[in-house]
């Protein structure tokens, strides 16, 4: 979708036009699910976060004040799991399964690949999500954004809300924690990882 | 030493490995870690590292949505009670700092030697009734409260009040902690200016005690902790400036302005005069257990919104 239509779109939107808006969802929802999987780590958690945000920000469009849409409403997400994992935390009960939900592996089929290449990309898809519930949610969160989801710096600083040294640092500070957590587990990694981690000349 | 510093230098480099993949650092920070990763190869291995995280990571297929999102009618601008619980939540947390505030005011009047004007007489009467029949240590909960437009639980839960008020909110405790330790301490410190066998008030029951036993005898020992402005007023009926209890200067000017611009206050403090600080006793009472009410269902309603915007 062009530029100039989803500004259009969001004119649309502001007005009350629904049908505006869900053009925006269909353009948003997967990578909006997509971050809310990430962050809660539970297909089931993601979908009615995702449902959620985008209810909040039908509710909200008014304070989309320019810049990059998509950083507006993933950030719009990002909040919606921060309420969600607040919600798992005042539920000591579930928070066991929660812990549990958030390493859980999230089933990516991929359809083109054999099943050898399949099975290892699902064992180092649950290392992934793994490596990603260490980490506190707001490094998580930077992470995801940056590497999974490929928001430049600028977009992240709108995203998080914060300044663009702080998104710097938060970065760098997950990153450095995903690459402990998997360099401690690279025995168990596929074989790409590891030569990749032990190739110093790049 | 140069190898501490060269130590530090790499510590301070390796922190810009994430923005150095990203290309995010200046050209000058850049130039210094690529001059570092030329001699550094723990830094190389990291960096290799980093950029295989970094590599997995982006290498994450996006997932299917399992359905569409699309909202399948416009959202209600507000749901109904969510916003009353808020409102209510947000009073309460209004009603529990101006609480906190009062009780401030008062226990500070309270130290200043200025009894709340009005607040004192309305409270007055109820205080002296109480009065009568008791020499018991102060502290005894109960009617006077109820101009909190709070009911109160009977006698002695008092303490139990003061105590639950503890834990709850963050504003109560300090104020009632320390009215009480500063107060022994002024007793303590007073030298008792002239004359009075000083019965040194030690506490509030003693210092009671003996302003009512005898009004008339021993002018008033400047026992209490508080100035006791009353008791100098009535030694002093013709409001003379610069009553003996004070030692700060601002006190003593606070209370001679109090003395000499209400004539009138003498007179209401002859029948108040012995209960004044019992007064203030009971605002400060009644404050922080209205504090402490307040701050309770509060965190009450409070938990209530929590759990239904679950």
């Amino acid at each position: 979708m062009v530029v100039a239509d989803e500004g259009k779109l969001i004119e649309s939107s502001r007005q009350g036009d629904l049908a505006a808006f869900n053009a925006l969802v269909e353009l948003y929802q997967r990578q909006v699910y997509n971050l809310c999987l990430r962050m809660l780590g539970s297909a089931e958690a993601a979908d009615d976060t995702t449902q959620e945000a985008f209810v909040a920000a039908y509710r909200r469009i008014d304070s989309f004040r320019g810049g990059s849409f998509r950083a507006w409403v993933l950030r719009i997400a990002a909040n919606a799991s921060y309420d969600e994992l607040r919600r798992r935390r005042s539920r000591p009960a579930s928070s066991l399964e929660a812990a549990r939900e958030a390493g859980t592996p999230i089933d990516l089929a991929s359809p083109a690949a054999g099943p050898e290449e399949e099975a290892l990309r699902r064992e180092l898809n649950l290392h992934l999500q793994r490596g990603l519930a260490t980490l506190p949610p707001e490094q998580r969160l930077a992470v995801i954004l940056r590497d999974v989801h490929g928001l430049s710096y600028e977009e992240l600083a709108q995203a998080l809300g914060c300044s663009q040294g702080t998104v710097k640092s938060r970065i760098a500070r997950g990153r450095e924690r995903m690459r402990r957590y998997l360099m401690a587990r690279r025995e168990l990694l596929p074989r790409q990882f590891r030569l990749e981690g032990e190739d110093s000349h790049v | 030493m140069f190898e501490a510093l060269a130590r530090i230098r790499h510590r301070r480099l390796r922190r810009d490995l994430s923005a150095y993949l990203d290309e995010m650092l200046s050209p000058g920070a850049r130039r210094r870690l690529d001059g570092h990763l030329d001699t550094c190869g723990a830094c190389r291995q990291e960096l290799a590292e980093l950029r295989a995280t970094r590599g997995v990571l982006s290498d994450l297929p996006l997932a299917q949505v399992p359905r569409s999102f699309a909202l399948a009618a416009a959202p209600q601008p507000v749901e109904g009670l969510r916003p009353a619980a808020r409102r209510l939540e947000f009073g309460l947390r209004l009603g529990t700092a101006a609480a906190a505030f009062a009780l401030a005011v008062v226990v500070i009047g309270d130290f200043a030697g200025l009894p709340g004007g009005e607040e004192e007489e309305e409270a007055a009467p109820v205080a002296m009734q109480r009065h009568e029949g008791e020499v018991v240590p102060g502290i005894v909960p109960a009617p006077t409260m109820e101009g909190e437009g709070r009911v109160f639980a009977p006698p002695m839960a008092d303490e139990e009040e003061g105590v639950e008020v503890a834990p709850t909110p963050e504003e109560a405790p300090p104020e009632l902690g320390y009215a009480a330790p500063e107060a022994g301490d002024i007793a303590e410190e007073e030298p008792t200016p002239e004359s009075a066998p000083a019965p040194t008030g030690v506490e509030v029951p003693a210092a009671r005690g003996a302003e009512e036993v005898a009004p008339e005898a021993t002018p008033a020992p400047p026992i209490a902790e508080e100035p006791a402005a009353g008791a100098v007023e009535e030694v002093t009926p013709e409001a003379t400036p610069a009553p003996p209890v004070a030692e700060e200067p601002a006190m003593e000017s606070l209370i001679s302005e109090d003395a000499a611009a209400t004539p009138e206050a003498a007179v209401a403090e002859g029948e108040g005069a012995l209960s004044r600080e019992d007064v203030v006793r009971w605002l400060e009472i009644g404050l922080g257990a209205g504090v402490g009410v307040l701050a309770l269902s509060w965190a009450l309603v409070l938990r209530q919104v929590r759990i239904r915007a679950q």
